[in-house]
């Protein structure tokens, strides 16, 4: 059902040019390169990947806080890669962005309430008064007092400036909220607080989101399905819980099998697979498969033929010549 | 507290440092003790604002502050090393106590090699020649898995990785075969994979070295990977301290609930996280009772009464709770259904 | 490393180049001025007014009139200043020019060594009286005025204690280096002393508030972790960073100081150096000799600038920037 797609992103490319300091010299990075992905309408689509994989130049691009080098992003049917900024300004509404910093991404010279108001006042939407009552609304909704709308940001505490952050995201009713690293900066028990309070206001207003982390266990405990980045491709895309348990591309496999865990059963622990070395170099992309060098399973076919993701009979989505643990 | 067969390399004893400010006194660290026994790990978790780096650094005498008290006990190898001038403390840092910091980026001073850094410490510690430290920095280098530690030794700190210069600083600290190590979050600031090697590499080299760890770290999964027994702390007090596997599995004190309840799982899909009501610790206005107690969802009248370290043998909690109200409430916080 | 060199000289050349197009287009070919009168003199003969027409080519275009001066400039040097005919402008700033150089790199010698001084006295003294009493002297030392206190230098050295305590101060002026030594150094100590007091207070603040956040930086920490002592962690580690952005503040300082900044001391003094020949040509709406220590003064600059770059890349190994 194509309608079920709220967001349709189509082998989506962002590069940079870097003019490298002093020497001058140009490099060209590429820092999504060449992504497709579907968001449904009501899942959270979670991505995960390790830094520098681009899961946060792709969120950006998604909402067009970035143009795309090429591709398209279809946002409820509608190619949003090529609207002008006229026409960009009602989908925008739709699409709203939740930052990873909560103490950078609030003007600290603006109360909080007047920050929450802005989209509202820059759309126009509602008189003075019903702004200043859906400011309260929203308030309450994110679990915060509404005496503190006259308060500035840094009055309050990293959990309460994401909940802010999450208000102000909310103001315009969007459909969709992408949200990057937004609990990243957080403890762990606040981070606990924000994320029910996501999952709360999924239920409450029908909301889909895109959630972008590096943590593994956080990502699935948000997500239905789940993107895993790895050098701006998505090499396994899935039902959360299918590819948590059964991970089919080597570096999900390798990703899972190092996160540290609580070892409060007596459950066997997966066995640890150390990958060596670090994530290349944006700019020098390994050929073939962009993996390849770190593999444990690479072969020579892997240094030339760059494999792209293929659709399993399961629905699994996975990009590599040997994929793993396929019940067949 | 210690199994009686092995020594203590380190012990503190109801260590507290506070210091005074405009704003009134903030107690870091208000009552701390543990030991660390040879070769073991000792892992110290707790949120910002816990106290538990701050014990560290001031155990090492780095807290440098015009306005800190300090009291309490710290003995190393036996040696009380609190209180201790600057320069009978140079021989400890660095020769005898090795530190591992948070942020591998700024660890290290951006204008010198890598190698000349290396050979900077074990010069203010040995006798080596120039010559002979240079041919230690590189073997270290090697050793903590750099390739081509023979070129690498003239490179400079930006011209590694985040996970390489954490390897760096890790060579650095181990130079001069200190007897205990000091992890500052050592793994925060890295990706999963490289803190999967780090961690790797810290265990393995344990094993060759035979040093003790102190590992500080807000990631109960660390705590599981690295530690042999746990300090929870919370507020600069220790909450609960124990083996590593009866803390996780048998948790005393409802914050040590919260912690655990509110990380979520690769292994299994968590349907509600657990939660702490309320927000992280400011250490100015800890209460006199039990710290926890305005974020506790299972206050008593008893808890305006600070609560001493008990338990059982050498597992231990600071809470009222009867062992019966433990199990039951625990039970609830851990799978989410109620709050911490 | 070599091919940074060659860039950042390549680029400071095309600077000065502009620089020349610039000055130029502003001095002769400004319109509604006759260039010719303005290399001529005031009340110049008319045949005069033709021979300098002819010599600069002053109906041809404008890049072959270009080309013209700068050919007279640097090449020919007989580019002349019409107020004392004869005098030409590239004698004169040669001659000027070890003056202005004396005294610059002598004063530079004095702030660099009681700047730096002060300053780490300041920061390893942090919280305690001799921070704020140091940054204090630092503050007033910026505030006076250069030629102010050169004056007041003046009038106690050579007139109210010129007959007891600084008997020994020669009159003002200049004796060259090659000719008397002494004479070269006691001639030029109180115009070193007096620049050289504004510049300390501001490297000493400088350096004192580098330092200060220096030694707040996780690799100080990890210093004193490896058991460093204070003094090599402040010296080896802290300062050795802290001096990076001081380098190039002394670069840029150094070059304005030479291209002609140092005009009023030179002035208060009666020293005869290049920023005195600005003075005077000023005075004199000398155009020619203007033309030439703009030049000169641009030169300065942008010399100094691209040597604080390169020398940026030699003392932070992070600017060295991976090719």
């Amino acid at each position: 059902m194509p309608d079920d797609i709220l967001l349709r992103g189509t082998n989506i490319v962002k590069t940079f040019v870097l003019r490298g300091g002093a020497m001058g010299s140009k490099r060209v990075v590429t820092a999504v390169n060449g992504v497709d992905l579907e968001v449904r309408r009501g899942e959270t689509f979670g991505i995960v990947g390790e830094s520098g994989c681009g899961k946060s130049t792709l969120a950006r691009c998604l909402v067009q806080l970035q143009p795309v080098t090429s591709g398209s992003i279809e946002f409820d049917g509608v190619d949003i890669t090529t609207l002008s900024r006229r026409a960009m300004r009602p989908i925008r509404r739709n699409l709203q962005l939740v930052f990873q910093d909560p103490y950078a991404s609030l003007n600290p010279r603006r109360t909080v309430g007047d920050i929450v108001a802005d989209p509202m006042r820059v759309n126009k939407v509602g008189t003075k008064d019903e702004i200043m009552d859906r400011v309260g609304e929203l308030f309450v909704l994110v679990g915060l007092d509404k005496s503190y709308l006259n308060r500035y940001p840094h009055e309050f505490s990293g959990g309460q400036r994401q909940r802010i952050g999450i208000a102000r995201s909310l103001s315009l009713n969007p459909s969709l909220v992408i949200a990057d690293e937004p609990v990243s900066a957080l403890d762990v028990s606040v981070q606990a607080q924000v994320l029910n309070l996501m999952a709360d206001l999924q239920e409450e207003l029908q909301l889909t989101y895109v959630f972008i982390a590096h943590d593994l266990g956080v990502v699935r405990h948000v997500s239905d399905r789940v993107g895993v980045m790895y050098l701006g491709q998505m090499v396994e895309v899935g039902d959360a819980d299918d590819l948590y348990d059964l991970p089919h591309h080597p570096y999900t496999e390798a990703l899972l099998s190092v996160v540290p865990e609580l070892n409060d059963t007596d459950a066997p622990k997966r066995e640890r697979i150390l990958i060596s070395g670090d994530v290349p170099d944006p700019s020098d992309r390994p050929s073939g498969c962009s993996f390849h060098p770190r593999c444990p399973v690479a072969t020579e076919k892997c240094k030339v033929e760059t494999p792209t993701l293929v659709t399993l009979t399961t629905g699994r989505q996975v990009a590599c010549h040997y994929p793993r643990n396929l019940s067949n | 507290m210690l199994s009686p067969e092995s020594t203590p390399i380190l012990e503190a004893t109801d260590l507290k440092v506070s210091f005074s400010t405009r704003g009134g006194i903030i107690r870091a660290v208000d009552g701390l003790s543990f030991a660390v026994g040879a070769k073991e790990t000792v892992g110290i978790v707790g949120e910002s604002g816990s106290g538990k780096s701050v014990a560290m650094y001031t155990m090492l005498g780095l807290t440098r502050d015009a306005n800190v008290s300090i009291s309490g006990s710290v003995r190393f190898q036996g040696q009380e090393i609190l209180g201790l001038s600057d320069t009978q403390m140079r021989p400890i840092r660095g020769g005898q106590i090795g530190m591992i910091f948070q942020d591998p980026m700024t660890a290290l001073t951006p204008v010198y090699k890598v190698g000349w850094q290396i050979v900077e410490q074990l010069r203010a510690h040995t006798d080596l020649t120039k010559q002979q430290a240079r041919a230690r920095a590189i073997e270290l280098l090697g050793e903590v898995g750099i390739p081509d530690p023979g070129r690498r030794v003239d490179s400079y700190p930006h011209e590694f990785s985040g996970g390489m210069r954490q390897r760096v600083v890790i060579a650095m600290a181990l130079s001069c075969n200190p007897k205990l190590l000091i992890a500052d979050e050592p793994t925060t600031a890295l990706d999963v994979t490289t803190q999967a090697q780090i961690l790797d590499l810290m265990t393995r080299l344990q094993e060759n070295y035979g040093s003790s760890i102190i590992i500080i770290t807000h990631d109960m999964g660390v705590i599981a990977e690295m530690a042999d027994r746990v300090v929870v702390m919370y507020a600069g007090r220790p909450a609960e301290i124990g083996p590593e596997i009866d803390v996780v599995r048998n948790p005393q004190h409802p914050y040590t609930w919260g912690l655990l309840g509110a990380v979520p799982r690769t292994g299994v899909r968590t349907e509600r996280l657990a939660t702490i009501p309320g927000n992280a610790v400011t250490p100015l206005n800890v209460p006199e009772g039990c710290a926890f107690a305005p974020r506790c969802s299972f206050v008593m009248d008893q808890c305006a009464t600070r609560p001493a370290l008990h338990g059982d043998a050498d597992h231990l909690n600071a809470c009222w709770l009867s062992p019966a109200q433990k199990v039951e409430l625990r039970g609830k916080v851990l799978r989410g259904e109620i709050d911490a | 490393m070599l091919r940074f060199v060659t860039k950042r000289l390549i680029s400071a050349v095309l600077v000065l180049f502009s620089i020349s197009v610039l000055v130029f287009l502003i001095f002769f070919a400004t319109p509604g001025v006759n260039p010719a009168a303005r290399i001529a003199g005031r009340s110049a003969s008319p045949a005069t007014l033709k021979a300098v027409e002819a010599t600069f080519g002053l109906n041809r275009p404008i890049p072959i009139r270009y080309g013209l001066m700068m050919y007279h400039l640097f090449i020919k040097q007989d580019l002349s200043s019409y107020v004392n005919i004869g005098d030409k402008v590239i004698p004169q700033i040669t001659q000027a020019a070890p003056v202005t150089l004396s005294l610059v790199f002598g004063a530079a010698v004095l702030w660099m060594v009681f700047g730096v001084w002060a300053g780490v006295i300041a920061a390893k003294n942090r919280g305690r009286f001799i921070d704020p009493f140091i940054m204090f002297v630092g503050i007033a030392a910026v505030s006076i005025p250069a030629y102010w206190l050169g004056e007041v230098v003046q009038l106690i050295t050579q007139t109210s204690l010129h007959s007891s305590v600084f008997h020994w101060v020669p009159s003002t002026g200049f004796t060259p280096l090659s000719q008397n030594p002494l004479q070269w150094a006691v001639h030029l100590l109180f115009p070193w002393l007096t620049l050289a007091v504004l510049y300390a207070g501001i490297y000493a603040r400088v350096l004192r508030s580098e330092m200060v956040n220096a030694m707040n930086e996780d690799y100080i920490r990890t210093a004193r972790a490896k058991g460093l002592s204070e003094r090599r962690i402040l010296y080896r580690h802290a300062l050795r960073c802290s001096l990076i952005p001081i380098v190039s503040l002394f670069g840029l300082d150094i070059g304005a100081l030479i291209g002609g900044s140092a005009l009023l001391i030179e002035v208060v003094f009666g020293l005869p150096g290049v920023g005195m020949l600005t003075y005077n040509s000023l005075t004199n709406l000398d155009l020619p000799v203007i033309m030439g220590t703009v030049m000169y003064g641009a030169f300065f600059v942008v010399l100094a600038s691209a040597v604080v770059d390169i020398l940026y890349a030699v003392i932070d190994p992070r600017v060295r920037v991976v090719s």
